[in-house]
């Protein structure tokens, strides 16, 4: 949280479009290590598109993104997964996979690394579900060992949409712990959130996307009881991740 | 009955040539069903039949070049796959297009490309052997070959089987890891043309993908690991393709058609009575709630 000056990601001046649609302007960004930003805005706002372009997958109609962090350090857990969960795969081999940046497409695990795994299922609280197919977890358990995957990459940047949506209470708890200590030991969290709640107990920074713009505001701003007027529909407007 | 067992079972391979088959189906039941494993689990069951049918124009230029050369038809065939597989990746790159649409066009043009080459150099007996394969045009050249690519399949299988197995869960967490994350698709369609070719000179350029899909799918009745879905269609190809050659011999039917037909067969039973998704399990999971009557 000190080192100020090293930002890990930058944007600067940002205009990005889907097609020849704009979908924001000027935005302009600073993420430190250690920091947790919450990326709000109503449906359609433009969260996932700015997400796009921070992982790269989106080119910037102007402006750009400075990111020093290497790709492989980069984690990007989507809403919508591209995870095909008929596939024959237990939690523990899904957790390994993050090993892949330290180790290659090619080379098998070693001992160290189911060791360090284990560790991970075992912070995560999903030890005894190791075996099980990915296929029968539920939400909350399959968010947990997705995050054990990022761990497993020892991640430097984390890219989380909405990953308290369709999860329970407990892996809440689970996760938010986890997940500020990934900021403590270092890492540079963006998370996409709809629940105020979740976001007075996690967000640092909030990037409030609205009308085509981004603007910074600060937690307290917007958890605070006389939230300015335009914040309001945010906290009504989206989609209301369910904690109970 | 020793002496039943003998003249079905032994004594087919008192012949060369069934000798060198068998040994050829053993070797192609090693590569195609773990090839197809990874077909079914990636939703593209169907790439591999229209893989088959680009190989053929290829297939048939050799054999109107050099005749029944199984190197030579190997060569064009190897060569004709992967320009199919890149003109429809181009194609679909253009825009406009997916990619299956993209392909299913050009295979189409393939197959009939092929039996018109063919048919121009040679006569409807040269067609059937292309298209449903021959066990007597099997010679030490052609085993070596068969073998030769089938041991390159699984050695290369092994070396990018992690890649594969992630490329397959979860694309986008591939993307993420590496910049040059194609190349894993591109190695399997390679490894896949390379196998449908090792497979038509026993089984025919349209069967050949029988071998690699239906121990591939039969399995799914099966195991829900990936390691038992390979193990258990391996061990199902390798039966078919023995058996299928036996029924071949004996009946004297085309080699293609009675090994798919077998490994055919073996598909039906396993989705009648196999261990998961089967009719029997479901009908067993429908009646084992009702026996758990409370005891007095």
């Amino acid at each position: 949280m000190s080192q100020r000056s090293l930002s890990r990601l930058q944007l600067h001046n940002l205009h990005l479009a889907q097609g020849h649609r704009t979908v924001l302007e000027h935005v302009e960004g600073d993420f430190q290590p250690g920091a947790i930003t919450a990326l709000i805005g109503a449906n359609g706002a433009g969260k996932s598109t700015l997400i796009q372009a921070i992982m790269g997958e989106l080119r910037p109609m102007s402006g750009k993104v400075v990111c020093t962090v290497p790709k492989e350090r980069r984690a990007w857990l989507p809403q919508q997964l591209a995870l095909d969960l008929t596939f024959p795969m237990s939690v523990e081999e899904l957790v390994m996979t993050g090993s892949w940046p330290s180790h290659g497409a090619l080379k098998g695990y070693c001992a160290a690394h189911y060791r360090k795994g284990r560790e991970i299922m075992a912070r995560l609280g999903i030890s005894h579900l190791a075996h099980r197919p990915l296929g029968e977890l539920s939400g909350g358990q399959r968010q947990r060992a997705l995050i054990g995957r990022t761990l497993m990459q020892e991640a430097e940047l984390l890219l989380l949409d909405e990953p308290f949506a369709n999860v329970d209470s407990e892996t809440v708890d689970i996760l938010i712990r986890i997940l500020r200590q990934m900021a403590d030991d270092g890492a540079t969290l963006i998370l996409v959130l709809h629940d105020m709640d979740h976001l007075r107990r996690l967000a640092d920074e909030v990037l409030m996307l609205n009308g085509g713009h981004g603007r910074w505001v600060s937690p307290s701003a917007l958890t605070h009881q006389h939230a300015p007027a335009e914040v309001v529909p945010f906290t009504l407007g989206g989609r209301h991740a369910g904690t109970a | 009955m020793l002496a039943l067992l003998d003249a079905w079972f032994i004594a087919p391979f008192d012949y060369g040539f069934m000798r060198r088959a068998v040994v050829g189906g053993l070797a192609l039941s090693l590569a195609a069903p773990t090839l197809g494993v990874f077909l079914v689990l990636r939703g593209m069951s169907l790439i591999g039949d229209a893989m088959a049918h680009a190989i053929l124009p290829g297939v048939a230029l050799g054999f109107l070049l050099a005749g029944f050369s199984l190197p030579v038809m190997s060569i064009g065939g190897v060569m004709f796959g992967v320009m199919v597989a890149l003109l429809a990746g181009a194609v679909s790159k253009m825009g406009g297009q997916r990619e299956d649409a993209a392909m299913a066009s050009f295979f189409i043009i393939s197959l009939a490309a092929g039996v018109m080459l063919i048919s121009i150099g040679g006569s409807s007996v040269d067609l059937t052997h292309v298209l449903f394969g021959s066990i007597l045009a099997i010679n030490s050249t052609a085993l070596l070959l068969i073998a030769g690519m089938s041991t390159l399949i699984v050695l290369t299988l092994a070396v990018i089987f992690r890649a594969l197995v992630v490329e397959c869960l979860d694309p986008l967490f591939l993307r993420g890891q590496s910049r040059r994350s194609g190349w894993v698709h591109s190695v399997f369609l390679g490894l896949l043309v390379l196998n449908l070719t090792a497979g038509f000179q026993t089984l025919g350029t349209l069967m050949a993908v029988g071998l690699m899909m239906l121990p591939a799918t039969s399995a799914r009745f099966w195991s829900k690991r990936l390691e038992g879905l390979i193990g258990i269609a391996v061990a199902l190809a390798m039966i078919a393709s023995t058996g299928g050659l036996l029924l071949s011999f004996h009946l004297d039917i085309p080699s293609g058609p009675s090994i798919i037909l077998l490994a055919g067969s073996g598909y039906l039973l396993s989705a009648l009575f196999g261990r998961y998704h089967s009719l029997a399990a479901r009908w067993r999971r429908r009646t084992a709630p009702l026996p758990a009557e409370p005891s007095t």
